[in-house]
């Protein structure tokens, strides 16, 4: 049964580039579901990667709330933010940009360890399995730039996943991928999306993806202007 | 983890971090070779004075320093031993001459006369022979580091200081005078070679009996020798040292120059941090994204510069150490006190800590935002 993670309301965000005020993101609400492949697509500067980063508690936003496990979390502080975020959330970026400088493992166990202390056995356990389950594991001592593309946004997905994330937020991480990477790595979070205390949400323009979708959420000038589950059209799909 | 990434991401930028390196060395190196030599100097300063074995040093009234003293009338020394503290008080006496070198030059030499048979307040260490050279009457002794300026003379030569006959008798070992070249011989001889009246010295030196209250001592001496300057050994030592530090351009030449490898130092190292963390922008965005406070990112900030500078402490240090080691006979006064080089090494520390705050500034503006750009 789904559960919504992360609830929007009347969100909206303004940027100030030296000269004017402008709204990239318009007045949304709008919840965030586990067991859910969520794609969030539109053109470009409409504005999905800020409500990514707004979901993914990086921007706060200039007004609305944002609920979390019945939480609002909008006016927590910055380091109460970093924290909330290492715990419930794993990212995955465009370039999978793992630290050049640390191995594979030591990418992958970062967010267990980075507000200090360090690396349980459990954890280090945990981020061999990961590395086991997408079949990385003789990889485990490489450095990011002696894998593919594909390689590295499979490491940075289990990166993402070492803390057990309420939400995987990806941004775009197939547009740097080949056909055969990029199905590998959709497949891949499809399935960590099937989670029943997990769901996946991916900026995208890639049509590659849509399919993938279990909700697709389109936006247009900050404001979104398809969203099934708020058209009922998602409720029509499931009586069907 | 942090300490782990910090390091990993300063070895990843060989050359940023091999520059701020090189900005820890160069404060640790320049700042150590001027203590280095500045402590050579200060060491040369007083040297006669350290050296003496004496307690006391009985001097003309208002004397600044070891090597501008007037001139005592010698029966002070029979007043001194009177005082039954005393064990035993010499005379010496400190005058300039020109050396005749063997082919013709001269060259101007401080000649110290010992009253023998003690000759308290002569040299300490030699290469050839041994202090009691100097009771023989025409024996002269001139150091390692001064043979090339003498001529390089050898042992038994006979050649002129003035107009007298003088031996070469022994060769001492590092052992240089601030006033001028120095030279040690017997009070006989050094009243020849100069003409110094017989019934005056420079300087008398006095030595305590074992278990003396030298408070008391020193003021039984001081109201025997109204006129004189009565002074420890320290207090001449300090006093000559002040003297020198104040009156000539050393103490703010060393202070100026010590400051400039400073700043050097610490302008590479703020800028080598800076650009580090320039180039790693995007890490830091990621890592802030993943979860790092601001107060992670200041952690791995600062364990970057203390890596930097315990790397560069190390170095530096080694080079000083073969500085040190390198010119340890030679012309160039080097010397290191051992308390110098941990406190040099702490305060580098610090100053690479503030090098880096520069860096921190930077580090902490990163926006976590920018990772999705």
């Amino acid at each position: 049964m789904p559960k919504i993670a992360v609830r929007l309301d009347n969100i909206t965000r303004e940027f100030f580039d030296g000269k004017r005020t402008r709204l990239v993101l318009r007045s949304t609400s709008l919840g965030i579901y586990t067991q859910e492949f969520t794609v969030i697509a539109g053109p470009s500067g409409s504005g999905k990667t800020t409500l990514l980063t707004i979901i993914g508690l990086i921007l706060k936003p200039t007004s609305g709330n944002l609920v979390i496990n019945e939480k609002d979390v909008t006016d927590l502080s910055e380091d109460e933010l970093a924290t909330f975020r290492m715990q419930k959330f794993g990212f995955v970026f465009q370039n999978a940009d793992l630290i050049p400088a640390v191995n594979v493992m030591q990418n992958i166990l970062i967010p267990t360890a980075i507000q200090g202390g360090s690396v349980s056995p459990t954890e280090k356990g945990k981020a061999e399995k990961l590395l086991e389950e997408f079949g990385l594991i003789s990889y485990a001592e490489a450095m990011p730039q002696q894998l593919s593309a594909g390689q590295r946004q499979r490491v940075a997905i289990a990166r993402a996943m070492i803390n057990d994330p309420v939400l995987l937020l990806c941004d775009e991480p197939t547009s740097a991928l080949d056909v055969e990477s990029s199905t590998i790595v959709l497949d891949t979070l499809k399935k960590l999306s099937q989670d029943e205390n997990r769901g996946v949400v991916m900026v995208t323009h890639d049509p590659r993806v849509f399919p993938y979708a279990d909700r697709m959420i389109k936006l247009e000038n900050g404001e979104v202007i398809y969203d099934p589950r708020s058209s009922g059209e998602d409720e029509n799909e499931k009586k069907r | 983890m942090r300490r782990l990434v910090a390091i990993k991401i300063l070895l990843h930028d060989r050359s940023t971090t091999a520059g701020a390196v090189l900005g820890v060395v160069a404060i640790i190196f320049l700042v150590g070779q001027q203590l280095t030599i500045f402590f050579g100097l200060l060491s040369f300063m007083s040297a006669l004075v350290d050296h003496s074995g004496a307690d006391v040093w009985v001097s003309s009234k208002n004397t600044d320093n070891i090597n501008a003293a007037g001139s005592l009338p010698i029966r002070y020394v029979d007043r001194v031993m009177g005082l039954p503290e005393v064990e035993w008080a010499e005379p010496i006496v400190s005058t300039a001459g020109v050396y005749r070198r063997k082919d013709g030059k001269f060259e101007p030499v401080q000649v110290l006369g010992l009253a023998r048979p003690r000759l308290a307040g002569g040299p300490w260490r030699f290469s050839e022979g041994s202090i009691d050279v100097l009771l023989d009457y025409e024996g002269l002794t001139v150091d390692q580091l001064n043979l090339k300026i003498f001529g390089n003379p050898r042992t038994e030569d006979i050649l002129e200081i003035g107009e007298s006959r003088i031996r070469i008798a022994g060769i001492t070992e590092n052992i240089r005078g601030f006033g001028g070249t120095l030279v040690f011989t017997n009070l006989n001889k050094a009243r020849e070679i100069s003409g110094y009246p017989p019934d005056r010295c420079s300087n008398i030196l006095v030595k305590f009996k074992p278990g003396t209250n030298a408070s008391l001592a020193f003021g039984k001496l001081r109201g025997l020798l109204p006129k004189a300057e009565v002074l420890s050994t320290e207090s001449l030592s300090a006093r000559t040292r002040i003297y020198y530090l104040t009156n000539t351009g050393i103490g703010s030449s060393f202070g100026f120059s010590t400051m400039i490898g400073v700043l050097v130092g610490i302008v590479i190292i703020m800028l080598t941090m800076y650009t580090n963390v320039l180039n790693r922008q995007k890490d830091f965005a990621v890592l802030r994204a993943l979860g790092a406070r601001k107060k992670d990112i200041v952690v791995i900030v600062f364990y970057q510069a203390l890596f930097v500078a315990l790397v560069g402490i190390f170095v530096g240090l080694l080079l000083l150490a073969f500085f040190l080691g390198g010119t340890r006979d030679s012309r160039l006064p080097s010397y290191m006190i051992s308390w110098v080089p941990p406190v040099h090494a702490f305060f580098t520390v610090i100053l690479c800590l503030l090098g880096s705050l520069l860096a921190m500034r930077r580090a902490i503006r990163i926006e976590p935002a920018s990772a999705f750009r």
